[in-house]
């Protein structure tokens, strides 16, 4: 899902990086208020997890595999949106300029499309779906779930204005690959969530939400 | 990607001119001459442009003395998914174009058209040579040297204390990546072995995520409570100490971009 370079015209590009920036500027923020100086070398650490995890092959039903985003498992575990928005920005541009994987130009879209959807989905998605059926893991599977789905259809949707691959086409095949490799996110975003909330309940934002 | 880190690391600490470089100059130029091939409209116009640049980037990287195998294993690496996006576009028509004309008829009605043909080698022009200057940069500049130039070209304090502490740390887990990995296989667990029970396999990769997760957090924790005992406050942040450009980085600096920027625009403005 990662948008490489040249697949974006310019103009288009610096809309996404727009978006982006007001949402990074958001997450900084966020930092700054919520737990100070504390903040700061956490989240840097936990940015360089993700990075380990998103290097975990996981298993996808039909035989390849995929990987996981984390942003959703992020947001959750840290109690707001802005930290999915932050861990992804800080994961996306090691991964574009060291590794070359997501291009420069279309950095802004693509943080867009895994850190502040992921974030943002994967927060209020848990939120809204465990007001609703009160419980836990299902609201984290839910979200993981969501979050992924809805990065990969606003993806597809971003490619289609750039003209650079139909809609119709782009909603089929992203939208089936990644409804399919959500699954695995939201079960590992689940799982994961529950190891947790049994080993380090105090990490989590809201523990007295989640009881193991 | 992970296992690529110590391999691109080893490289970016060689000796060259090019190594030598400020990496102000490294990041400008790459983020110049991407932005510009970028921007070069999608016209046939892009081959020329696209052909200055990688000529730019070639001589760069022939100046850093690195083989060429290290570009080319890099560049496998990134491809796929751009290789999939360009090879797909011969099979679909696109906004940029009015006519299309088929060129082949294959089975199921799917139609290969010479316009959406040229299209791909348009986006695989500008894909390349904007891949290979990302190579190029982190090829040859050292991860902290690329925080600290991005520091002092004005990333805020946040930014480049969190990135400088993330890319320290990346190299922690991808050590403990191996291990856990390694850590599997001795117990002939492999995530994606179909004889195990998808549940099981499914149980067994969330706790690993979870265990990197706390495990990451808990660094942080640590590595906080260490940076405390050093001093650490609300308004520190990584230390950059000044460094002015020597003449002639100035010089090759100014030459390069003078160049990007006026091959770019000359073909562009070719009739």
């Amino acid at each position: 899902m990662h948008i490489p370079d040249a697949f974006i015209p310019m103009g288009q590009a610096l809309v996404y990086w727009v978006i982006a920036l007001i949402f990074i500027a958001l997450a900084l923020r966020w930092a700054r208020r919520s737990m100070g100086e504390e903040k700061i070398p956490l989240v840097a650490v936990l940015a360089a997890g993700i990075f380990a995890i998103q290097a975990l092959n996981i298993p996808i039903p039909w035989g390849t595999s995929g990987h996981m985003v984390g942003a959703a498992l992020a947001a959750i575990v840290l109690g707001s949106p802005f930290a999915g928005v932050f861990v992804l920005t800080l994961v996306l541009l090691v991964q574009g300029i060291i590794f070359g994987d997501g291009g420069i130009t279309v950095m802004g879209a693509n943080i867009v499309n895994m850190g502040v959807v992921g974030g943002f989905v994967g927060y209020y998605g848990y939120a809204a779906v465990k007001g609703v059926i009160g419980n836990t893991y299902a609201a984290a599977f839910i979200a993981g779930w969501a979050s992924l789905f809805i990065s990969a259809i606003l993806c597809a949707v971003e490619l289609a204005i750039a003209g650079t691959f139909p809609l119709s086409l782009g909603l089929t095949f992203m939208g089936t690959y990644h409804a399919v490799i959500g699954l695995i996110e939201g079960g590992i975003t689940a799982v994961a969530l529950y190891l947790i909330a049994s080993a380090r309940p105090d990490i989590l934002e809201h523990p007295q939400a989640v009881s193991a | 990607m992970i296992d690529d880190l110590y391999f691109i690391e080893k490289h970016a600490y060689a000796v060259s001119i090019v190594h030598r470089l400020d990496a102000r100059i490294k990041l400008l130029v790459a983020l110049a001459a991407i932005v510009a091939v970028v921007a070069v409209p999608y016209s046939t116009k892009v081959y020329e442009v696209g052909a200055v640049l990688f000529a730019l980037f070639a001589l760069l990287w022939a100046a850093s003395r690195l083989p060429p195998a290290v570009y080319f294993r890099r560049l496998v690496l990134i491809l796929p998914f751009g290789i999939f996006l360009v090879g797909f576009q011969v099979f679909v028509k696109n906004p940029y174009y009015d006519v299309f004309h088929t060129i082949a008829t294959l089975p199921f009605g799917i139609e290969v058209y010479a316009e959406s043909m040229q299209f791909a080698s348009i986006l695989l022009v500008k894909f390349i040579v904007s891949i290979s200057f990302v190579i190029l940069l982190s090829s040859t500049t050292r991860m902290q040297d690329m925080i600290e130039a991005a520091g002092r070209l004005g990333l805020p304090r946040e930014f480049t204390l969190t990135l400088g502490m993330m890319v320290r740390y990346i190299f922690v887990f991808a050590d403990m990546f191996g291990r856990i990995r390694t850590a599997m296989e001795t117990r002939c667990f492999d995530p994606l072995d179909r004889t195990l029970p998808y549940r099981y396999r499914l149980h067994q990769v969330g706790y690993t995520v979870g265990t990197i997760f706390i495990r990451s957090y808990e660094q942080g924790e640590r590595t906080y409570t260490s940076m405390l005992c050093r001093g650490y406050g609300e308004n520190a942040g990584l230390y950059i100490r000044r460094k002015p450009l020597r003449a002639g980085e100035t010089v090759f600096f100014v030459a390069t971009l003078a160049f990007i920027v006026l091959s770019t625009v000359a073909i562009y403005l070719q009739p």
